[in-house]
C-alpha cells in the first residue's frame, strides 16, 4: 500500500511547485511597460495543469480505489504540461529572456517527473491488483 | 565463481543501503560533470569568442565608450548603436601596417516582432568584410540580397520568415551557428538594408546620425594588420590620425574575458573538489559501518567455502555496481540541468559560453562515470579487506 | 575418509588472569573416520567449539595438524582450503548462520554455487519437505523462526553431499520430534551413505546415536562411553 502512496505525495510537492512557481519565480518576466507576451497566457496554462494535478494526485493519496485511474489521469496531465510551453502555447522569440531560459525547462522537467511518478504508480497499483485477483 | 548473480542479490535486496551508497556517488558525478561542462562551455565560448573578433584593432567613435560598454554587446549581446563618417575607413586603410579594414553599422531595433526586446543589427560591407563574412558563409549560399537577414541562433525565426524592424519586412536569409557570445542575438545584413532601416528609425524619430555633409556612417571598422607590423605601434598611428575615434586592442577585450573565465574556473574546480573530498570521508565512513552491519553474512560465506579473494572481490564489485549506478545517474541528472537551463546560466556569468560537442560530452560522461567506479571502489577497500578476513568461528558465535 | 587431528591444541592471549595465555584446547590426538557418528559433550566454554572450527579448517591451531586423507589443511593456500572445505566438508554453526539478502531455497543451494557444483533442486526440496520447511523455499530468512533457521542450516550442509559433517549444537532450537528427526537423518547418513558426522553439544539426546563419545573439560579431550 505505501509502495502505491509515495508517487502521489512526490506528484504532490511536484504539482504544488508548478502551481505557484509558474506564475512566479519560474514565471515568465514582466514587461516594462506593463503589456504581457504569449509566454503570459502560457504560464497561466501552466499553472492551471499544476492545480489539476495538485487536485488529481491528492485524490490518488486517500482514494485506494480510484488510485490507478488518477495517476493514469495524472500522467496524461503531464503531457500536456510537457508540451504547453513552446509547442502547444508559443513563448518569446529570444533564447535569453526568462520564459525560455527558465521556464519553459523547468516545467518541462518538473512534469516529466510528475509523469513518470504517475507512471511508476500506475504499474505499482496494476500489479498489486493483480496480485490480488 | 558467479559472483556477480550474488551481488547483484546483494544490493537489490537491500534497497535501502543501495539507494543511500547511489545517492552518495550520485551527488560527487553531478558535481564533477555538472561543474566540468561549464568549465568547459566557458573555455569553448572564449575560444569562440577569439574567432568571431578576427580584427587585431577595432575603431570605434571616442563616445562609444561611454554611451555602452563595446565589450557587453560582444559577451552579453547588450545593444548599442553609434556612428562616425564612413571615411574612417578609408583613411584607416592609408596607416602603415593596416592590411585589412572592414566597417559595421550598428542599429538597436525598438521591438522586433519576433521579440520583446531590443535586438542588435549589424550591418556589413560582404565584399571588405573578413570578421562576420566567413561565418555568415557557412550557413548561407549565395550573397546576402537586399532586404535579407542572417540571424544568430538565439533569435527563434526560422529561414524564410518574414521580421519586422521599424517596421521595414527583412527576411531570414539563414541562421547562424551558435558561437555563445552576444553575437547569437544579432541580426546581419548588408549596406543596402542598413541604409534603409536607418531611414525607417530616423523616419520613427530616432536619430543617431552624426551631423556630417556625407550621410553615410559606420559605427566600427575592424582592422587586420599585417604580418611583420607590430600590433601596438599600428594601434597608436590609428589613433593619432583619426580625430573622436578610439582604437581597442581585441586582445585586451580577450585577456579581460580569460581573466574572468579563470577565476570562475577555479571557483568552480574548487567546489568540485571539496564535494568530492566531502563525498569520499562520506562513503568511507558508510562502507565502515556497512563492515559491522555484514560481517555475520561474510562469516557464512567463508563457512561455506568462499575464499577471501572472492569476498574482496564480491564486496569491491558490489561497490563499482554502486558506483556505475550513481555516477551514470549523477551525470544525467546534472545533463538535464545543464542543458536545460543553459540560457539561464550564460546570463548568470555574463560571459562567452558554448557548450562543446556531443564527442566531448560523452567522452566527459564516460570520464564521470569512470572515476564514480574508482572512487566507490576505493572507499570500500579497507571494509573489502576487512570483510574477506572476518573469522566466521568468532563473527557467527557474536549476538547469538 | 579419514580426518586425523595430530597434536592440536589453541591457545589464546588473555590480557586480565595470573597468566598471559591459556589454552582452550589442550593438546590432543583425534581421528574421525567415514561411516561413524561421533559425539563430542562438555560444558559452555570447555572448547568444544574450539575444537570443532580447528577440525572443520576455519581456526588453525597453535601447534599440530589436521589433516583429511593425508592432506594438511592448514599447509594450504586460502583459495585451496576454501575449496577443499566446500566440496569435502559441511559445517552447521552455532546460532544464526544465513545470508539475508537470499530466500531460503537460495541460502540451501549457495554452497553448490561457489565452484559451480550443481547441486539439484529436487535433493534440496527433498530435505525441505523431511524437516517441515519446504513451505518456506521462497521465505526470507527474517520470516523464519530460530528451529526453521536451523533446520535449514542443516539441510543446506547435507545437500553438498560432503565427505564429513560438522555440527555445533545442532538441536539447540529444536522441538522433541524435530530433534530425534535431525539426529535419525545423521546417524542415516553415518551408516549408510558411509559419512564422518561430528556433533558438539551439551545435551544428553545425541548419545544414543554415537558410535564414539568424548566428553572436554576445560580444554581437555576424554574419551567416553556411549552406553
Amino acid at each position: 500500500m505505501k509502495r502505491q502512496v509515495i508517487p502521489g505525495c512526490v506528484i504532490l510537492i511536484i504539482a504544488l511547485t508548478v502551481s505557484i512557481g509558474s506564475v512566479s519565480f519560474l514565471g515568465p518576466c514582466v514587461h516594462d511597460d506593463g503589456s504581457v507576451g504569449a509566454c503570459h497566457w502560457a504560464s497561466r496554462s501552466l499553472s492551471g495543469l499544476g492545480f489539476l494535478a495538485l487536485i488529481l494526485s491528492f485524490l490518488a493519496v486517500l482514494l485506494h480505489r480510484a488510485r490507478f485511474g488518477l495517476y493514469l489521469g495524472i500522467a496524461g496531465t503531464s503531457v500536456l504540461g510537457i508540451l504547453t510551453p513552446g509547442t502547444l502555447i508559443s513563448l518569446c522569440k529570444m533564447s535569453g529572456m526568462h520564459c525560455r531560459a527558465v521556464m519553459q525547462p523547468a516545467m518541462i522537467i518538473l512534469f516529466a517527473a510528475a509523469g513518470l511518478s504517475a507512471l511508476f504508480g500506475a504499474i505499482v497499483c496494476g500489479r498489486e491488483k493483480k496480485e490480488r485477483a | 565463481m558467479k559472483i556477480f548473480p550474488l551481488s547483484m542479490k546483494n544490493l537489490v535486496r537491500k534497497p535501502g543501503r543501495t539507494t543511500a551508497l547511489v545517492l552518495l556517488t550520485g551527488f560527487l558525478a553531478m558535481a564533477v560533470f555538472g561543474g566540468s561542462v561549464i568549465i568547459l562551455s566557458l573555455r569553448t565560448g572564449l575560444q569562440s569568442l577569439e574567432a568571431r573578433l578576427g580584427a587585431d584593432i577595432i575603431l570605434v567613435p571616442s563616445e562609444a565608450q561611454s554611451k555602452v560598454s563595446f565589450q557587453n554587446m560582444f559577451l552579453q549581446g547588450t545593444t548599442g548603436a553609434f556612428y562616425m563618417d564612413a571615411s574612417v575607413t578609408d583613411k584607416a586603410m592609408e596607416v602603415a601596417g593596416v592590411e585589412k579594414a572592414a566597417p559595421q553599422t550598428f542599429l538597436a531595433s525598438l521591438k522586433a516582432d519576433c521579440c520583446s526586446i531590443k535586438i542588435q543589427v549589424i550591418g556589413i560591407d560582404p565584399s571588405r568584410d573578413f570578421t562576420v563574412q566567413p561565418w555568415i558563409a557557412r550557413s548561407l549560399t549565395g550573397e546576402l540580397g537586399d532586404m535579407d537577414v542572417v540571424v544568430g541562433c538565439k533569435v527563434e525565426a526560422g529561414i524564410g520568415e518574414i521580421i519586422r524592424i521599424y517596421e521595414q519586412r527583412c527576411k531570414v536569409a539563414a541562421c547562424l551557428e551558435p558561437t555563445g557570445t552576444g553575437l547569437d542575438t544579432a541580426v546581419y545584413c548588408n549596406m543596402h538594408t542598413m541604409d534603409n532601416l536607418l531611414a525607417a528609425a530616423e523616419a520613427k524619430g530616432v536619430s543617431h546620425k552624426i551631423s556630417s555633409g556625407d550621410d553615410t556612417v559606420v559605427s566600427a571598422v575592424y582592422i587586420k594588420v599585417k604580418d611583420g607590423y607590430d600590433i601596438d605601434t599600428v594601434n597608436t598611428a590609428l589613433t593619432g590620425k583619426l580625430r573622436k575615434v578610439t582604437a581597442v586592442r581585441t586582445r585586451s577585450m580577450i585577456t579581460g574575458v580569460s581573466d574572468s573565465l579563470a577565476g570562475i574556473s577555479r571557483t568552480v574546480t574548487m567546489m568540485i573538489v571539496v564535494i568530492w573530498a566531502l563525498a569520499f570521508i562520506i562513503l568511507l565512513l558508510a562502507y565502515i559501518l556497512i563492515v559491522r552491519e555484514r560481517s555475520r553474512e561474510f562469516a557464512v560465506l567463508r563457512l561455506i567455502g568462499a575464499s577471501r579473494s572472492m569476498l574482496s572481490r564480491m564486496a569491491l564489485l558490489e561497490s563499482a555496481i554502486c558506483g556505475l549506478t550513481g555516477g551514470f545517474a549523477g551525470s544525467a541528472a546534472a545533463a538535464v540541468g545543464v542543458f536545460s537551463f543553459s540560457a539561464l546560466i550564460e546570463n548568470s556569468l555574463g560571459l562567452p559560453y558554448l557548450i562543446p560537442g556531443f564527442g566531448t560530452i560523452l567522452l566527459l560522461a564516460a570520464g564521470t562515470i569512470l572515476l564514480s567506479i574508482a572512487v566507490s571502489a576505493l572507499a570500500s577497500a579497507f571494509a573489502a579487506l576487512r570483510l574477506s578476513r572476518v573469522n566466521p568461528g568468532t563473527a557467527l558465535r557474536e549476538g547469538n | 575418509m579419514l580426518l586425523q587431528a595430530e597434536n592440536i591444541s589453541k591457545t589464546f592471549f588473555r590480557d586480565s588472569g595470573s597468566s598471559n595465555y591459556f589454552y582452550a584446547v589442550s593438546p590432543l590426538n583425534l581421528d574421525i573416520a567415514s561411516g561413524t557418528l561421533t559425539v563430542l559433550m562438555g560444558r559452555s566454554g570447555s572448547g568444544k567449539t574450539t575444537l570443532l572450527n580447528m577440525l572443520c579448517g576455519i581456526l588453525q591451531p597453535t601447534e599440530g595438524r589436521v589433516l583429511i586423507d593425508e592432506t594438511d589443511l592448514y599447509s594450504l593456500n586460502d583459495a585451496a582450503l576454501s575449496r577443499l572445505r566446500n566440496e569435502r566438508t559441511g559445517v552447521i554453526p552455532q546460532g544464526r548462520s544465513a545470508v539475508d539478502t537470499l530466500t531460503v531455497l537460495e541460502n540451501i543451494l549457495l554452497p553448490s554455487k561457489l565452484y559451480g557444483k550443481t547441486v539439484p533442486t529436487e535433493k534440496a526440496v527433498h530435505w525441505m519437505r523431511e524437516l517441515e520447511i519446504d513451505h518456506l523455499a521462497d521465505a526470507f530468512p527474517k520470516e523464519l523462526s530460530g528451529g526453521e533457521l536451523r533446520r535449514m542450516a542443516i539441510i543446506r550442509a547435507i545437500v553438498q553431499d560432503p565427505d564429513v559433517l560438522f555440527a555445533d549444537e545442532p538441536t539447540g532450537d529444536l522441538d522433541d520430534e524435530n530433534t530425534d528427526r535431525i539426529l535419525s537423518a545423521f546417524s542415516s547418513l553415518a551408516r549408510r551413505e558411509n559419512k564422518a558426522v561430528f556433533i558438539v553439544t551439551h545435551e544428553n539426546d545425541a548419545v544414543k546415536y554415537a558410535d564414539r563419545l568424548f566428553r572436554m573439560e576445560k580444554g581437555r579431550l576424554e574419551p567416553s562411553s556411549p552406553a
